[in-house]
């Protein structure tokens, strides 16, 4: 008898196939410089370059009262189309949906594999940008 | 006597070990993840399972699964 899971389970052996699992998925970047990105990811590589799309960019600030001398936290917010990251700006991505609360994949059961499981042809989507040529 | 001689132990030996363990990863920034380590590579980019995000002793996130990109991290240490 088939089978109702015919791909094989793609586990995570290695942290970049966490990253592949998000593709096409929202997601959410911490950046350096007290930045932060949601978005939907559309691409990335081995530096961990990104290509995101409809993404909101949040910016944290600190400004320091010169009289007063308190602390107050501001948050800047933009909105772009399409945004490129260069990798070494990356500190953490993962997505914040419920389903990731959850252990990885390997220890879902299929139901909840195949509803966050990206299709498997976007397993061979190609890498746009690759850095790593010439 | 008795000791048998030690196998040639090395840094990734170890990370090997704690591969599905709990650990604590501090980043550059001071920042602390703890979680069971799911995997590691050469970079020391780490993924994560619940993960909880403490900045200056305190808890302020809990996350599912992580990512971390490896240049950040300062060191990791099995927990527990």
């Amino acid at each position: 008898m088939a089978d109702t899971v015919t791909a094989p389970i793609t586990s995570v052996e290695e942290p970049l196939d966490l990253v592949r699992l998000c593709l096409d998925e929202h997601i959410y970047v911490k950046l350096r410089g007290d930045r932060e990105v949601r978005g939907r990811l559309h691409a990335f590589d081995q530096h961990l370059n990104l290509v995101l799309g409809d993404v909101e960019e949040t910016i944290t600030t600190v400004e320091l009262d010169p009289e007063t001398k308190e602390e107050s936290v501001h948050t800047t917010n933009r909105k772009m189309d399409m945004l490129f990251v260069r990798g070494d700006g990356v500190i953490l991505g993962l997505i914040p949906s419920i389903l990731y609360t959850a252990p990885l994949p390997k220890k879902l059961d299929n139901h909840a594999i195949n509803l966050f499981r990206p299709p498997r042809e976007r397993y061979e989507t190609p890498i746009l940008f690759d850095l790593s040529k010439d | 006597m008795a000791d048998t001689v030690q196998p040639k132990k090395t840094p990734s030996d170890f990370l090997g070990a704690i591969i599905g363990h709990p650990v604590l990863v501090k980043l550059n920034s001071g920042i602390i993840y703890k979680g069971v380590l799911a995997c590691l590579d050469g970079y020391m980019n780490i993924a994560l399972e619940q993960t909880e995000e403490y900045a200056n002793g305190q808890l302020k996130n809990k996350y599912g699964d992580a990512f971390i990109r490896g240049n950040n991290v300062l060191y990791i240490s099995a927990a527990e």
